[in-house]
């Protein structure tokens, strides 16, 4: 670990959180006007924040927006990443076609091509379509991560449950599964965090339903107000615990399991010791 | 046991199949029709008005190359930005990685609009960077034109996809020989020479994934150019998003959008094609 290496990475970091750190600096600063030098030190926009029932109200609708999109992708990803690990080549190549097809197209052009579609059929646009949607430029991303941890497992684990005489389902269950659970626990925030942080999706396809990002965009449009600063640093706050307590309580598991059945997921390390 | 899985993949398949490529589809078909603006309808048929419009306006193809440049750009800069952060990661020692994963990784959980809100105080007239100015006695005034330029977009976006390169960098690294580089140096190599003929060649692939990915996704924004270019922040996306809610002209925003699809994926496709072409050392297996 040279110096050179050490300041890069200082640089880095700084860089990455500089605007979180000037949000949370103005979200404690005694003024209404953003503006340098600072005023002095205040918890009024958060006061104000806790009275805000609108910011409230979209947060909530956010979150409850953003519970179904983390379980449809981990689901959706884990289906098809058992394909994309194990299926013959010319299907892999499909499916990776097919799930590059959400990444690559920008959002915008997405977005309007499913309004036109919803618009064709009659159909309305609220929640339901908004968590599809989320759902659709979030399984590339999940599909992808679970791929890349059962791309590296040991076949032969599975191979001998079922020599053992194990069904595909308890092999699946008892020895693929407990394996890649991190992978999905995962994959599950990625969906999450997609889901919240998103704006794009929400301006064409939340019909009535107002999730967070969406209050804020048309505040943003308005005017800057102090308190919309306190509201990012709490979200950005909540979000941080989401993902702590999601792959805390997988790590939790993981490591109550490996305490009550210690000769299950230790098979992978003796073998490679013998 | 291996085909039977392929079948787990059909409610994915399903999904994308009704959720993507039938948009895109639709998307092809309309931008056929053409528009009684009289009754306010849509008509269908075969016509290629749309697409005259789009092809022979002097308008949309350069938004169209607004758009690849602006791609090119932010690949570009977040890799030179990307190389040095993802070769001082490789030297942390191993417990201090997975951290460094978290540290790299948490600025994209920020939402779009909280991300573009933060540059906004950053960089405008009362904001951080002319605060520094100014206390510093660089300047007498705040300098107005950071904010709402193309400078803020590229320097937004190029904040917005560093952790995508990094990590496709860090990634395809992670995997090289550190001996390779150490040989080139030890036979004589400058840093630069050892870097351009060594590592480069050899984390090309980690390169062109990071480069497609952060090309698409700044390519695609429309958000930031909107909220921080000010006068330059028109894109083809934006007059997609015009064409397509404020003048009802279904037809030229499909014709539009297809046309703007078609130039980003030919200009990936060279993209990835001249990276993974790049020359150097010969790759060699442990």
């Amino acid at each position: 670990m040279n110096r050179r290496a050490v300041v890069i990475l200082a640089l880095a970091t700084a860089f990455l959180y500089l605007p979180i750190a000037v949000l949370a600096v103005f979200s404690f600063n005694a003024s209404r006007l953003m503006a340098f030098p600072l005023s002095g030190f205040t918890l009024d926009w958060y006061r104000s924040l806790a009275a805000n029932t609108k910011f409230q109200g979209g947060f909530v609708t956010s979150f409850l927006i953003a519970q179904p999109v983390g379980v449809a992708s981990a689901a959706l990803g884990l289906g098809g990443a058992l394909a994309l690990v194990s299926a013959h080549r010319s299907i892999r190549i499909g499916l990776a076609a097919l799930l590059l097809m959400p990444f690559l197209v920008p959002k915008t052009v997405l977005c309007i091509a499913q309004s036109m579609v919803l618009a064709r059929f009659g159909l309305d646009r609220g929640a339901t379509t908004l968590i599809a949607a989320q759902t659709i430029v979030a399984v590339p991303f999940t599909t992808a991560l679970i791929a890349s941890v059962l791309a590296g497992l040991d076949h032969r684990l599975e191979e001998a449950a079922r020599d053992l005489g194990a069904s595909p389902w308890v092999c699946f269950r008892r020895i693929t599964f407990p394996q890649i659970r991190p992978a999905v626990s995962a994959a599950y925030s990625i969906g999450v965090i997609l889901s919240l942080a998103d704006l794009t999706i929400g301006l064409y396809l939340a019909g009535r339903t107002q999730p967070l990002s969406l209050i804020v965009a048309s505040e943003f449009r308005r005017e800057l107000s102090p308190d919309l600063n306190a509201m990012q640093v709490s979200v950005l706050i909540l979000t941080a615990i989401i993902v702590v307590v999601t792959e805390g309580y997988g790590r939790l598991r993981a490591v109550c399991r490996r305490r009550t059945a210690p000769r299950s997921p230790s098979l992978a390390s003796t073998e490679r010791v013998a | 046991m291996t085909g039977g899985r392929s079948l787990f993949a059909m409610p994915l398949v399903v999904v994308l199949l009704g959720g993507a490529i039938l948009p895109l589809v639709i998307l092809a078909v309309i931008s056929f029709w053409s528009v009684d603006f009289d009754a306010f309808e849509l008509v269908p048929g075969f016509g290629l008005a749309s697409w005259r419009e789009v092809l022979g306006s002097s308008t949309y193809p350069t938004l169209i190359g607004k758009s690849v440049l602006t791609g090119f750009a932010t690949a570009g800069l977040t890799a030179l930005a990307g190389y040095p952060v993802a070769l001082s990661l490789l030297r942390l020692p191993k417990r201090w990685k997975s951290v460094a994963l978290v540290v790299l990784m948490t600025p994209l959980y920020t939402g779009e609009i909280v991300r573009i809100y933060a540059w906004r105080l950053v960089l405008g007239t009362d904001g951080l960077v002319n605060g520094l100015l100014m206390g510093l006695h660089l300047v007498q005034a705040p300098l107005k034109f950071i904010l709402f330029s193309p400078v803020a977009t590229v320097l937004a976006l190029v904040y917005d996809e560093l952790p995508f390169m990094t990590l496709a960098l860090w990634i395809a690294a992670e995997r090289l020989d550190g001996r390779l580089a150490e040989a080139a140096r030890d036979l004589g190599a400058r840093p630069l020479t050892a870097f351009l003929r060594v590592t480069l060649p050899l984390t090309r692939t980690g390169l062109c994934a990071g480069a497609l990915a952060v090309f698409a996704l700044s390519a695609g924004d429309l958000q930031t150019p909107n909220f921080l270019g000010g006068p330059s922040g028109a894109t083809a996306l934006a007059s997609i998003d015009n064409l397509f809610g404020t003048a009802f002209d279904w037809p030229t925003a499909s014709a539009l959008a297809l046309a703007l699809l078609f130039a980003l994926t030919v200009s990936a496709a060279l993209l990835a094609m001249a990276i993974l072409r790049l020359g150097g050392a010969v790759r060699v297996r442990p």
